[in-house]
């Protein structure tokens, strides 16, 4: 039997990071990438979250030894920092809109629905009217085109340093309310750490974990087989 | 924080609603739940306060104002026990300023007794122990407002002072718990003219208890430094309710109230003679004014809010407000010390007013995004490979061992991964056993990732057939790339994503493959051997058999019989056990005795 080249098996996340990279670059997102070993500055102090502040505990990190100003980014949240210093350095301003799915660690041990690798998927917009009403829409936007239109979605209080407001937000799908990650209007703070006219410019940040999505997407009982090399996992 | 829905109602005059209409409340305007139990005739909540509230919420008085706000029902004021201080010679000495605030009090000829029972009820509904009515009065005044409370045996001190100081190296002190506990310069102690009584802010200490005997008592309410609290706490390996609220930063201004409340539970429990308080507090917190108009909060929220339904939210809070030149001018409660800008205000009102008020809108936005090349490497590699006809997989960035470690692990593997190579054999091996259950005739993998060198991180591109693995640095693969040509569109689209599309779990038990081949004449359709495989293989057979050779022997015109032969490979496995040679021998027999019931045909 002759056989031409089969096309191989793309990985479930990376079907799901290509499927958000597309709907975002069709908003006018931009698609920026960082680092995985990050600095204090850019993993926590531009991100106001203060020195020996119990925030710093919500997120279990890895630090390296021998360089302890350095860390496995514990968020895709560095990348804004980069980003809007960047921008700033070549006399850019406001507005832009970039999204950044990356890999991210937590030192917490391994079960159905943690691992100690992750990704997340960072976005970013700032402008001089950019609210929460547009923070609303296109989540609401890149949930109907990735899941289905028949899903809801809702706000939740919650709290990160690095927003305020901030919110937690859950998705109707199948009938169920599921959480699906935290996000909110940027902190003034975090802006002006970055040299951006906080009086002027305002925005939404999100960062939802893509393995939840994964997970729910496909209905998926455990994350684990992620990261096992198993081609058992590539169904799709 | 567990917090008593009967507790909470003797806050309010108006019925409470009931505890799962208060638990919805909650979740959307304040903060989770994490769940909520029946314990005899009251309802547990276990509330999940969020960092930047634990300050002012810890407390059954924190979530009743959530509660009044959210639901617009009015706080009832507390009546306490009147008393009447006589004066006092209580001396307290601040030595260092790690403690913000020091009010002490001193009770004489109290009665230790048991707790009454409304108060070893409320203590119990939320898992505390009962001890007696001095220490329980204590607990129950901090579980109500925030405020951690100490009380020390008077006639146990050396004299009636009391000192704020720094421990000493070579000082020890023994807790209540029995704990002995090395001091030093570090850490921050109550202390008589001689002995520490207590680790401020964590745990008193034996030499001061109150027990049975305790006639005369020195009650403690003080504020102490927020991250010295929580570094002593980490370091001497102590967690208490008092260090969670210490360590949230309480307000000093909240000792007061709290002062007053516990006084007045224990002259009611206790009875004794009380005297002043003396109050230690040099630096104030200054009164905050914050100017905000509804301009501002309805910009940042995209809503339409009117004026008077912000008006409306500032007195759901309690707030003392006033309006001038079209801004409202807010006096921030000196107890939400959370509260800096406008912008800590606008959560605030949208809170109450309810996140589902806020519509979905997509932004306007003309932007031209450039490419990011990092990015637009991977998308292009990754799409090279599969193309070739590598199939993508993702392996842990941990491994035992590397060039770069972590601090401190949950796991065993501490060093970062400095190639993808091994990674990539491993998953080979595992792949190549798993190749009927694949349909692939042979394993070819990739893995696009990140690798840790001392140098710092790289990109990395991996692939692997049986004959060789290549790693290389993205640059290197990308090196005839000319990314100017091109868009992401063009990488973007054709994927292999679905809408609808589940997930299949597989059977963590050992299959068995077996091979089936058989010759047909020419002219009958290879379905009908297809079928009988599948009619004769069991739930065993786990999927459809898998067609995986085929050739034409040469036609009867050149002295052939035009026979086809066809190979399939059927796959047994059970998600339930191990399965056994023997049964699925007996499976394949009846397979080839259905295939011999065709008579032209012929299994190989």
């Amino acid at each position: 039997m002759k056989e031409e080249i089969k096309k191989g098996r793309e990985h479930p996340l990376s079907i799901i990071i290509n499927e958000a990279l597309k709907i975002f670059t069709d908003l006018g997102f931009e698609v920026v990438t960082g680092p995985e070993l990050e600095d204090i500055w850019h993993n926590f102090d531009a991100l106001n979250i203060p020195k020996d502040h119990p925030a710093r505990d919500m997120q279990d990190t890895f630090y390296i030894k021998g360089d302890e100003g350095k860390v496995l980014r514990t968020h895709t949240s560095n990348v804004q920092i980069r980003y809007m210093e960047e921008l700033v350095k070549s006399s850019g301003k406001p507005p832009f809109a970039i999204i950044a799915p990356g890999k991210c660690f937590r030192n917490e041990a391994t079960d159905a629905t943690h691992e100690m690798q992750f990704y997340q998927i960072e976005g970013l917009m700032i402008g001089e009217n950019i609210d929460m009403s547009n923070l609303k829409g296109v989540l609401s936007h890149f949930y109907k085109k990735i899941l289905g239109s028949d899903i809801d979605l809702r706000f939740r209080p919650s709290f990160f340093p690095f927003t305020e407001p901030s919110i937690e937000f859950d998705l109707k799908f199948n009938g169920k309310w599921l959480e699906m990650g935290g996000a909110g209007m940027v902190h003034p703070n975090v802006l002006k750490n970055c040299g951006i006219d906080s009086d002027k410019y305002q925005g939404f940040a999100f960062g939802p974990g893509l393995e939840r999505l994964m997970v729910v997407k496909y209905g998926m009982p455990d994350i684990r087989p992620a990261y096992q090399g198993d081609l058992r996992f590539n169904q799709f | 924080m567990k917090v008593s829905y009967n507790w909470l109602q003797n806050y309010f005059e108006e019925k409470l609603p009931d505890s799962k209409k208060l638990s919805e409340g909650i979740i959307f305007h304040s903060f989770e739940v994490e769940s909520l139990d029946k314990v005899k005739n009251d309802v547990i909540f276990d509330i999940k306060v969020l960092p930047d509230r634990a300050h002012d919420c810890l407390s059954h008085w924190g979530i009743a104002k959530e509660i009044s706000a959210i639901f617009d029902l009015k706080l009832k004021e507390k009546e306490y026990k009147i008393f009447k201080p006589v004066s006092t010679n209580l001396k307290i000495e601040m030595k260092d300023n790690k403690c913000l605030r020091y009010m002490g009090r001193i009770i004489r000829n109290i009665k230790v007794d048991k707790s009454p029972a409304w108060l070893k009820e409320k203590l119990e509904a939320i898992g505390q122990k009962s001890i007696n009515n001095i220490i329980d009065a204590a607990n129950f005044v901090m579980f109500d407002l925030g405020q951690p409370i100490h009380c020390f045996d008077l006639d146990k001190l050396e004299s009636e002072k009391v000192i704020i100081r720094n421990g000493k190296v070579g000082e020890k002190i023994i807790t209540l718990d029995k704990k002995e506990i090395n001091l030093d310069e570090s850490i921050l102690v109550i202390a008589d003219e001689r002995y520490p009584l207590a680790v401020a802010g964590i745990k008193g200490g034996m030499k001061a208890e109150v027990d049975n005997n305790t006639k005369n008592i020195v009650i403690e309410v003080a504020n102490f430094d927020a991250i010295s609290t929580r570094k002593t706490a980490k370091k001497i390996n102590i967690l208490t309710d008092a260090v969670k609220r210490y360590e949230n930063e309480i307000s000093p201004e909240l000792c007061g109230k709290t002062m007053e409340s516990i006084t007045s539970l224990i002259f009611e429990l206790a009875s004794g003679e009380v005297e002043e308080v003396v109050d230690i507090y040099s630096n104030k917190p200054e009164q905050k004014t914050i100017f905000i108009s509804a301009d501002y909060i309805n910009k940042r929220l995209g809503t339409s809010f009117l004026k008077k339904d912000i008006e409306n939210v500032w007195q759901r809070l309690g707030f003392e407000y006033e309006e001038q030149n079209g801004e409202f001018k807010i006096i921030v409660p000196l107890l939400r010390i959370d509260i800096t800008g406008p912008h800590d205000l606008v959560e605030d009102v949208i809170k109450i007013l309810g996140y589902e008020r806020v519509e979905e809108k997509l932004p306007e936005i003309n932007l031209i995004p450039k490419i990011n090349e990092i990015s637009y490497k991977i998308l292009w590699s990754r799409n090279k490979l599969l193309n070739d006809g590598y199939s993508e997989i993702m392996t842990y960035s941990f491994r035992d061992k590397g060039e770069v470690e972590v601090l401190a692990s949950a796991s065993d593997k501490k060093f970062l991964r400095t190639n993808l190579s091994d990674g990539l054999k491993e998953s080979f091996k595992l792949n190549q056993i798993n190749m009927p259950l694949l349909e692939m005739n042979d394993i070819k993998i990739f893995e696009i990732g990140t690798v840790f060198k001392k140098e710092g991180e790289e990109m990395h591109v991996a692939y692997c057939d049986k004959k060789n693995c290549v790693e290389i640095t993205l640059e290197e693969f990308c090196k005839d790339l000319n990314i100017s040509e091109f868009f992401y569109d063009e990488l973007l689209k054709a994927k292999s994503y679905k809408l609808k599309a589940i997930f299949k779990p597989w059977s963590i038990y050992p299959f068995i493959s077996r091979d089936v081949a058989v010759w047909i004449p020419e002219g009958e359709s290879v379905d009908k051997l297809k079928q009988i495989l599948i009619e004769n293989g069991t739930d065993l057979l786990i999927k459809e058999p898998y067609l995986f050779d085929s050739f034409t022997k040469p036609t009867s015109s050149v002295g052939g019989d035009g026979k086809i032969s066809y190979a399939f490979r059927l796959v047994f496995q059970s998600f339930e056990r191990t399965l056994k040679a023997e049964e699925v021998e007996e499976i394949m027999t009846k397979i080839t005795n259905k295939i011999k019931e065709n008579v032209d045909w012929q299994v190989r």
